[in-house]
């Protein structure tokens, strides 16, 4: 089993995820490569072997209005072959998880559009990187609008549109509020859709009561037999939360302290919910896990730590 | 996806000029090359920024100029160079870091002593700020505050410093270097700062340093300080450090030192 997080490293802050710089000052994705390049090193050095790539891996490169950065994937063919490469190299699984403003069922047809764009243009970088069936572009099926039927037929119909490189690559995740583990499902079952298990959304929204290990079960029969399944693992934050508060009446400013949400994640890991999770797992197939957690990287690394003092052995009885 | 950010800096390579053939090409063609076998590894950055050696004249042995980055393409050195095209390495890949029109500093960079410099990666904020190259090192808030303090002591330091003679290869390791190298009449003193955890119980990985047995047989005094001395004591280790440099005869002045490389 292979453990990754998200973009950002903490535990070595000063390495960039991508090329950060506004368009004025001509950021480029052979930039971004290039950091990739440089945090791989880390990756390696930390024995992560999974991570998920920053959405704004190629600045601009949708931005209708910029039509300087839409060619950045043409002029860096060589360049992300070499990150691929590197990729390969270390067993290196890496993903893309499209922004939250990235809705293929979106009822307005200009988002839709640029969502479809976005999508296939992360799904024609790992392609242009040589990387196997594991790399994927990980979305949510979107917005209900209202009628949850029209929304997921409509999500079918505009995966269906999709050049070849997106549909194939394409993996679809239960969400915490509006499409269950059995909605996503239905949309596997019309599609060949892989899913993607996340287990803080199941916690949260799971209006058909599956058990744990039925809802991962049927995730993880959507793979195929030669590509390792891919599973979200966080833990709901605990933490009480600073929120501006602004007087309506007033518009005065002040800080108050807000309870935390259960869709929200938490900082670390929980090790014994991981272990519950795992334990609930054995006699399924092995999968990689991707832990949203907003340590990062960090929060990775206190989890194996947990493992090893609260669970020795027990990753290496999944795989790991 | 949250994505939290820690640091806005905008990021700087500092990286070596020999040749006054490099820097008309960094000038008047936009591009600055390393070769991807022997990139650092930092190679990316928003910013390059060159130590110029020797052959400079007036501006050797100093940073004098930085340019924004523009692209990092791959390219083979017959592309970059086609009039050599029969070098021995013509087929070999390179960086080809296309950069935007050289700026000078508000003022240069200079090494105080004669050491070998290979890549700085470092920051916009402490390029712009910086009266020496010792003072470019981006490497944490804990030997940035050792650092400043063998300055207020008047303790002659050199930072990321390179012990290459005479050293056995470790396995795996690119090069050995000490965090800091005090140079002394009768030897030289070399402090190691130990991992940088960035939270309890957790450490952040670093590169392999070199031992202490090592370093050792070629006649230096290694100390270690770990993360709890270098926050809490700066005092003691600065005491250490004194009652090193006094063992080995005191330190020796940096033009000494030059000279004597």
């Amino acid at each position: 089993m292979r453990l990754g997080f998200a973009v950002k490293m903490l535990g070595q802050p000063d390495l960039k995820s991508h090329d950060t710089r506004r368009w004025q000052n001509e950021p480029h994705l052979s930039v971004s490569l290039a950091y990739v390049r440089d945090l791989f090193g880390y990756l390696d050095r930390a024995d992560i072997r999974m991570y998920r790539l920053s959405s704004d891996l190629a600045p601009y490169l949708t931005h209708p209005d910029l039509p300087q950065f839409h060619h950045q994937l043409d002029e860096c063919a060589a360049e992300l072959a070499l990150v691929g490469q590197m990729a390969r190299e270390a067993g290196l699984r890496l993903s893309f998880h499209p922004s939250q403003y990235v809705v293929l069922n979106a009822a307005d047809e200009a988002i839709a559009d640029r969502s479809a764009a976005d999508i296939a243009t992360k799904a024609q970088m790992l392609e242009a990187m040589g990387l196997g069936a594991e790399a994927v572009v990980v979305v949510h099926p979107g917005g209900v609008y209202g009628d949850r039927k029209s929304a997921m037929e409509r999500f079918v119909a505009r995966y269906e549109g999709l050049p070849a490189v997106a549909r194939q690559r394409l993996v679809l995740e239960n969400d915490d509020a509006s499409y269950s583990v059995r909605d996503i499902h239905c949309i596997h079952q019309q599609t060949g859709l892989r899913l993607v298990f996340d287990y803080l959304h199941f916690l949260n929204y799971n209006p058909e009561g599956l058990s744990l290990a039925e809802a991962l079960a049927l995730n993880l029969d959507t793979w195929p037999a030669d590509v390792t399944p891919k599973v979200h693992f966080s833990s709901p934050s605990t933490a009480m939360r600073t929120v501006e508060h602004t007087d309506s009446r007033t518009g005065g400013r002040r800080l108050v302290l807000r309870s935390p949400r259960p869709t929200q994640h938490a900082d670390f890991i929980d090790p014994f919910a991981f272990i519950a999770f795992l334990r609930q797992a054995q006699g399924l197939r092995d999968f990689d896990v991707m832990l949203e957690a907003k340590a990062k990287d960090l929060a990775l690394l206190r989890l194996r730590d947990d493992l090893g003092r609260f669970a020795p052995g027990l990753l290496s009885e999944e795989g790991g | 996806m949250d994505e939290i950010e820690l640091s806005s800096s905008h990021r700087v390579l500092v990286a070596v000029m020999n040749d006054p053939r490099d820097l008309e090409i960094a000038r008047h063609e936009g591009w600055y090359r390393i070769p991807l076998k022997r990139a650092p590894t930092r190679v990316a950055a928003d910013y390059l920024a060159f130590y110029q050696t020797k052959a400079f004249g007036d501006e050797k042995w100093a940073v004098n100029y930085y340019a924004p980055t523009r692209r990092y393409r791959l390219v083979t050195r017959a592309e970059l160079l086609p009039e050599e095209a029969d070098h021995p390495r013509a087929r070999e890949p390179y960086y080809k870091v296309e950069i935007g029109p050289l700026q000078r500093l508000p003022r240069p960079i200079p090494s105080k002593r004669l050491r070998r410099v290979a890549f700085i990666p470092t920051t916009l904020e402490r390029l712009l700020r910086a009266e020496e190259i010792n003072d470019l090192w981006d490497r944490g808030s804990r030997e940035d505050g050792l650092w400043e303090a063998f300055r207020r002591e008047g303790i002659e330091a050199e930072r990321q410093y390179e012990v290459e003679e005479g050293m056995v290869r470790h396995r795996n390791s690119e090069q050995s270097v000490v965090d800091f190298a005090i140079f002394c009449q009768e030897g030289q003193v070399a402090v190691i700062c130990e991992g940088e955890p960035a939270g309890e119980g957790l450490r952040v990985i670093r590169e392999r340093q070199v031992s202490d047995y090592d370093l050792a047989t070629l006649s230096w005094t290694v100390l270690r300080f770990d993360r709890q001395q270098l926050s809490r004591d700066v005092p003691g280790c600065l005491a250490a450090v004194r009652e090193a440099v006094s063992r080995c005869g005191g330190q020796v002045d940096p033009c000494d030192w030059t000279n004597r490389e």
